[in-house]
Formats: structure tokens, sequence, C-alpha cells
């Protein structure tokens, strides 16, 4: 019997797990006949066999559901939401009840006759108070939600163990032939409703975390499992090493390969064993999504993308709860009433989306609303209030760096704070906890449109693709994840560190992108100041910023150790990780060295919309033109004072060079392209420089184009300096050098 | 040994039947709906007892029922109804369907022993 009980609670926890969904897409789809039957025959296999097992409590409650959607079934009812949310209440109740099962082994003792009360109402025909119906099951549920997002149980990760299995096995202690004495002890004893509640939280963890699985194997053991090849990983990396440098030994090097092949499928089988669809993540959204909208008056579809995406169930724990969270916050104030997006001309009922996807080792999870998005003004009076930033500050921002406010603590734009959201627990909790899983959080957002949120998480936090770097002859470790780009700087790599308001920066793109010295963050002494230097360009959320190193290795799958206690709370490190070599090297955190630098600079000095470049950098007009081979060529457009066609016929030569008659002058003419010459006119750009003009004939005038940043400008070769303009590459021709060529034309000439 | 086919769509009851049968000298088989149980019926000799719930996907009790009436040639099981009361309206269609008897859920062994001695399956003692 003690099996059977076991099996019990897995086969109904199994089915409790698709019940929530059915109901929903029932209370969707009244109709659809399959589908209660579906419900139907569940509960009545809960109820039939709860007989057997002399389990009265969870048999009465399943019984009266049982009734009300047997009236479903047979049409005699409608599926109303009022009627749908009891049934939910009953669903929650059997969750609460089978859950103390299996953590005890027995049948908790519990009060459940109001609900009872209101099953027996609607078999028999009453109406219900709605709103009444509604409170007593979503109310304590948000307590025990908003509890979790504030307290601990980050830190605890809900683990089915050995132990409690035991415990619910020694539990199924009554027999068939004698299980009418159990009936006697359920549901006499009258107790607080709240207490059960209490419990409640508790226990529909245990639920999730024991269905679906068809072998029962405990975590604790997976976890063992997991460490103990960890070590195997390393221990192979140290052999792999040895083979490396003593490569004579063909016996040893053909072993090693075999134990290398092994060791890798035996760690990525263990790492499959922890996986665990992400749809465990969001079995529960659907139930929530409509118990929230329901009670906010609005309409929401949820569709899901991507529920088979597999990622470690640690993981998958941790990010459970901002998960739900978000998706609140997107049907609490993302999704508009449905008057208001009537009255903006969008269907009633909105959308949230969610997508799972993999993407390059990590999975990106993206929750995307079709809501009022983000109103910048309204962040922008609430930065303002709660002194976040300075007026000058805030101007400086682009839209996307102030919507990134809203991870801030405190920080909450509804109007009104409801029950189900908006206590100033929020966005920054959830980025918080998704960084602490070394992942990160950006947030996309158009007024009107809606909000994507785009969470990228790796897929497991026990082994870690990093990109091993040098400083000062130290190597540390960065998780790819975080990495973007490798840039070389100095010497004849065409990048150079430059300093703007005395931090450094490095012009990528047309972008500014802040840079972090380690060597100067760690006091490591650089023995090469001067020297090549790689720019780690490292993304975390939104901010992107440029880690300095001095070389870089390879990338490495490292296993990652946490940190001894006693370094715990510096925060540029995240663990350290053994090498193949034997050295314990440290990994670095992105995040907590963007915080230990300073945030607020670098979002200072971040350029998205390139207006805070005007402020700091030198625009210059340029002229882009073609001549003599495919590359694109530019002059400043001040260098330039006419843009004339001439006919090559009226080409002269004068001591060997080419000139024009221009303005009764005769000015030289130079040409990018000898060769060329079968056109009859071609254009020709007349250089201006300290008075002196000469003329360039060029193929084809492109464009005028705005280019931020420096170049060389002092020089005596033809072209002055590369530079990339509109994505492509440019040469910038020494107009100086030619116009000095030239011949003075008075300006009143020119413009007569 | 004689044997008996206990269709039922959860594993926890067809378990505990099992349990209760085995004790009555019955070699069991199991089957998770109706269409399954055909299948066995059709590839197995006919089993003496069938201990059949009402109420599971794909195949139903009762168009399991009148599929195994039409199988059978000579040798009849003995069909018990495993019915709980929400299905009391069904009992009257099960046995013009051609069901032995009903039982109802949930049973013990004292239960079983007095249907399988009134269907001529156990002896008084």
């Amino acid at each position: 019997m003690d099996d059977i009980i076991a099996e019990f609670i897995a086969e109904t926890n199994e089915n409790l797990e698709e019940l929530d969904n059915d109901l929903v897409t029932l209370e969707q789809d009244p109709d659809n006949e399959q589908l209660i039957s579906q419900i139907f025959r569940v509960i009545h296999t809960i109820k039939g066999t709860c007989g057997f097992l002399g389990l009265s409590r969870l048999e009465s409650v399943a019984h009266k559901g049982e009734d009300v959607l047997g009236l479903f079934r047979d049409k005699k009812l409608d599926v109303k939401p009022a009627y749908v949310s009891v049934i939910f209440e009953a669903f929650d109740v059997i969750k609460e009840i089978v859950g103390a099962i299996e953590e005890t082994g027995q049948e908790p003792t519990g009060d459940d006759s109001q609900l009872i009360g209101k099953l027996e109402a609607i078999y028999r025909g009453e109406d219900l108070d709605t709103t009444a119906a509604a409170e007593t099951v979503d109310q304590p549920q948000e307590e025990n939600l908003i509890d979790d997002l504030e307290g601990g149980v980050w830190d605890d990760v809900p683990a089915v163990t050995a132990e409690e299995f035991g415990v619910a096995e020694q539990g199924g202690h009554e027999d068939t032939d004698d299980h009418d004495h159990v009936l006697d002890h359920g549901p006499d004893h009258i107790q607080d409703h709240e207490d059960d509640h209490k419990q409640a939280g508790k226990v529909k963890q245990q639920a999730g975390a024991a269905s679906n699985l068809s072998l029962r194997v405990s975590v604790d053991v997976l976890e063992n499992l997991m460490t103990m090849v960890s070590e195997l990983v390393l221990t192979r990396n140290q052999l792999l090493q040895i083979a490396r440098q003593n490569s004579d030994n063909d016996y040893l090097s053909s072993s090693l390969q075999r134990l290398n092949l092994v060791v890798s499928e035996l760690q990525e089988g263990v790492m499959k064993t922890r996986m665990q669809p992400v749809s465990n993540a969001w079995g529960k959204l659907p139930r929530i999504v409509r118990d929230v909208s329901q009670e906010l008056g609005k309409k929401v579809d949820l569709e899901m993308h991507g529920q088979d995406t597999e990622l470690d169930r640690q993981v998958l724990d941790l990010i459970k709860d901002p998960l739900t969270h978000m998706v609140r916050n997107s049907v609490d104030h993302g999704i508009e009433s449905p008057e208001e997006r009537a009255a903006k001309g969008k269907p009633e009922t909105g959308k949230i989306i969610l997508n799972a996807y993999h993407q390059a080792g990590h999975i990106n999870i993206e929750i995307s609303d079709d809501g009022k998005g983000l109103s910048t003004e309204k962040i922008r009076q609430k930065i303002l209030e709660k002194n976040l930033a300075t007026k000058e500050e805030l101007e400086e921002f682009s839209t996307q760096q102030i919507q990134q406010f809203i991870f801030h603590a405190s920080f909450s734009t509804a109007e009104k704070v409801t029950a189900v959201s908006g206590r100033g627990v929020g966005m920054d909790v959830v980025r918080n906890n998704i960084e602490k899983i070394g992942g990160s959080i950006e947030m996309r957002s158009e007024e009107h449109k809606g909000t994507t949120f785009t969470i990228r998480i790796p897929l497991t936090l026990a082994i870690m693709s990093s990109l091993i770097v040098g400083i000062g002859g130290q190597r540390f470790a960065v998780p790819q994840l975080a990495v973007s780009e490798l840039v070389l700087v100095g010497r004849e790599s065409g990048y150079k560190i430059e300093d703007i308001n005395d931090s450094p920066v490095l012009r990528l793109r047309e972008q500014l992108l802040p840079l972090v010295s380690l060597s100067g963050l760690f006091g490591i002494e650089d023995p090469d100041p001067d020297g090549a230097k790689y720019v780690v360009v490292t993304k975390v959320g939104a901010y992107m910023f440029g880690l300095v190193v001095d070389d870089v290795y390879e990338f490495e799958e490292i296993v990652v150790k946490p940190l001894a206690s006693n370094l715990k709370n510096i925060s540029v490190f995240s663990g350290n990780t053994i090498l193949g070599d034997g050295n314990v090297i440290m990994i670095l955190d992105p995040v907590g060295i963007l915080k230990t630098v300073g945030v607020q600079d670098v979002v200072d000095n971040q350029i998205e919309e390139g207006h805070n470049i005007k402020a700091t950098t030198r625009e210059t007009l340029l002229l882009l033109f073609r001549a003599g081979d495919e590359t694109l060529k530019a002059v400043p457009v001040d260098m330039v004072s006419r843009l004339e066609e001439i006919k090559i016929r009226d080409i002269e030569y004068s001591k060997g060079n080419q000139v024009i008659q221009y303005l009764d002058r005769l000015m030289p003419v130079f040409n990018m392209d000898k060769n060329k010459n079968d056109s009859t006119s071609r254009p020709l750009i007349i250089l201006k420089h300290e008075g002196k003009n000469a003329g360039l004939m060029v193929d084809q005038i492109i464009d005028v184009a705005k280019y931020h940043g420096e170049f060389q400008d002092n020089s005596n070769d033809n072209v002055l300096d590369s530079i990339i303009i509109n994505e492509n590459a440019a040469d910038i021709i020494n107009a100086a050098l030619l116009a000095n060529k030239g011949v003075i034309i008075s300006e009143d000439s020119v413009h007569g | 040994m004689r044997s008996c086919l206990i269709v039922d769509d959860s594993v926890v009851i067809r378990k505990l039947v099992r349990t209760i049968i085995e004790d009555f000298d019955f070699e069991c088989h199991d089957a998770e709906h109706g269409e399954a149980a055909l299948n066995f019926c059709k590839t197995n000799p006919l089993p003496t007892l069938v201990m059949l719930d009402w109420n599971m996907p794909v195949m139903n009790g009762l168009d399991f029922l009148k599929s195994l009436r039409t199988l059978d040639n000579g040798s009849a099981p003995v069909v018990i109804f495993c019915t709980t009361e929400n299905d009391m309206t069904h009992i009257q269609m099960a046995l013009e369907a051609g069901a032995n008897d009903f039982i109802m859920k949930p049973f013990d062994k004292e239960i079983v022993r007095g249907k399988l001695e009134q269907n001529h399956l156990w002896e008084p003692r």
C-alpha cells in the first residue's frame, strides 16, 4: 500500500498540472466537449481513488467538484467565470491536500465547508456573488507571491528529497480492508482558513517538483552526481594538459582521448538529467493570467512558444517567480482595459506572448504584450520625483536609457497601486534575481504599442563557457554570455583608447564605449601600458562597456566553484575555477564590475542615439564621392567651394599639369583616375583652402554626410585618414594639400 | 489459472484492484482504456473476469463492453462494472449492454468476495 499512495500522488500531480490550463482553455471554449470530459475524468478518478485510500477530505472536495463539472459536461450549466473560479478554488484545495499528503503522509485537517457550500450552491443552480468568490481565491495567493519575491525563497531551492519520499511512503498506512475508520478523522477539525493558505505556498512548490517525472530520482543524488562530474571534468582537463606537454607517449594519449570523449558524454548526460522543459515554469501562467485579468476586468490571451526548450532545473526554479511576477505585471500594467483598447482602435482582447529559445549556449525568454507600453514622460517625472537623476542628466538620456530606470529599486509607474502588482517590489527584484544567476534582462517599449522584456539566462549554473583573459600576467575568466565582441586596440589596429572627461572610452562604430581598465580596478601593475590591448566588449542588459585586458586566450568550459564565504562580498568576482593546468583563477562578474565602477557613470557615458556625441566629439560634414577605384572618398564640406560639371575637352595643359579656365584664372585640376578619359564630361569639386583653389575631378558625387569623430587632419599624405561612415569605409582626401597647389581666386569672383 | 482483465485509466486503481483480485486466484492483466482492453481480448484468450471502469479516455467502458460482446464465442467473460454513484444512471445502460454486475467504488476485499460469489467465481466457505 505504501507505494500506492506515492503513485497516487504522482498520478494526481501529473493530472493536476494539466488541469489548470485545461480549465482556462475551457472557459474560452465552453463547447469543447472533449476538454470538459477530460477535466471531469481527472476529478472523477481522483475522487474514485480517494475512496480506496481513505482520503475523505480530498474525496469530498473532488466529489463536489465533479458534481459541478458533470453539469458542465451535460450542458445543464453554462461555463461562467464565476463558476470556474470556484472550480479553481477546489483544484487549489485538492493540490494543497495532495501536497500535504506528499509531505507528511497524512491527509491534513482543514475546513472545506465554505468551498463545499459554494460548490453545492452552484450544483443546486443558485447564483453566486462573483466578486466574493474571486476574492477568496486570489487574495491569499497574492500574499504568497509577494512574500516569495521579497523573501529568501530565492536561496531556498525547493527540492524533493529522498527523506520526503520516505515520509510519503510511510504515510500510506491504510489498507483497503479497514479504510472505514480513516473516514472519521477528516473534516471534523475546524481550523482557521488562513492557516491552510499559509501552507499552500509551500505545498504547491512541492507538487510542481514531483510531477512529470517518469523516474523519480532524488534531486540530491543528481546534485551529487553533478559535483562529481565537475571534479572529473577538472581532472580530465589537467590530464589533457599533462599529455600535451608529454606528447611522445602514444599509449597515454590514445587512452586519454577516449577518456576525454567519455567524460564529455558523461557530463552531457548528467546535465541532461537536470534539464526540464521551460513549460514546467510556465505551467501555472495561464491560470494566473486568467485570475488576474478577471480580477481587473481585462481580456487577455496568453500565447506560449518554445515550451519544450530545456534548461537546468536549478535555473528553472530560480526564474519561475520572476517570470510569474513579470507576466502579472504585463496583465496589470501592460494590457489596457477593454474600453481603453477599443478607444485606441486595438482589439479588446490583449495579447501576452511568451517565447523561449536557445541562442548560443544560453536561453532567451521573451515576454511581450501589446498593451500601452511605457510612457517615457511618466518615467521621467518619477525619476525626478525620486531624485534618481537631475533634470540636466535626464535631457542627456535616450529613451532607452530612461526606460531602463524601471529596473531601479522602488520604481512603479502604475498610477494606482493595485493588489496584483505595484507595491514597489518589482522589476528591481526581478532584475537582481536574474542577475544573480548570471543572466540579464532588457526591456524595449513603445508607448501604446507594447512592451517586450528579454531575459537572457545561462543553460546551467554548474558549467559555464568562459573567455580566459590575461591582465599583467594573471588570468581571469569572463562569462561568455556577457561577451559580445573582442576589439584589438593600439598599435596598428586602427582603434585607440581615448579619454573623454577623464574616463577612457573606445570609439566603436560611431558609438562611445566606456571602458573599465581591469589592471586599474584590481591594482595589477601594467608592464606595458603603451602596448596593444584587447577590449572585451561586455553586455549587461542594455548596457555595453569594455573591459581592457592585455591578453585573450581561449574559450573554455569551466566548472564554477563558489567563492569562499569571506570573499563573497567582493562583487567583481562571481566565483573561481581550476584551469586545465591546475591554476586557480577568478571568474569576473560583469554585473558586479559595472556596479563597482558605478552604473551611473556608465549610463552617463553611454551613447545610444548619438546626441551625446555632439557635446563631446567633433562633427564634420563630409562630401562623399567616388574617384578612381571603388573606395569611398571624402572631403570636408567646408573645404569645398563649388561643385561643377566640366567637359573633358575643356581641360588644357600648362607646364605639363592639367588646368582649366575657371573664373578667368587657370586653375589646376587633379584627376584621380588618369586612365579614365572616355566620358565627355565629369564632376569637378572645387576645393578651397586659405584662399587658394584647385579642382578635383571625380567619377561620381555620392552624398553629404555627418561624421562624428576625430580624424587625422595634419599630414602631407594624399589620404589623411580612413574612417567609417554610414557603415562604409571612406578615405579622407587631403584637400588642403591639393588646394595649396592651386591658385588664388577671390571670393568675390567665385560668387560673382 | 483463470485470468482477470482490469480496465481503468488510473494506474493507482488498477494496482488496487489487482491486489484485491489476485487474492481470489486470478492472473491479472491491465488495460488503460477500452481500446487497449479490446486489443488484449482480440489477441489473447478471453479472460474469465473483467473489472471495468466507466469513464476512460479513447474508448469508454460501455463501448468496450458492446464490442466485447460481439467478440465472444461461447466463453462469455463475467463483466463487473466498477462505478461511482455519479454513474448510477449508466448502470441500466451497462446491464442492457451485457454487464453481469456492478460494484460501487470504493470497494474492498469483502465486497468483491460477495460479487464473485454471486457470479459463481468464488466458493463461499
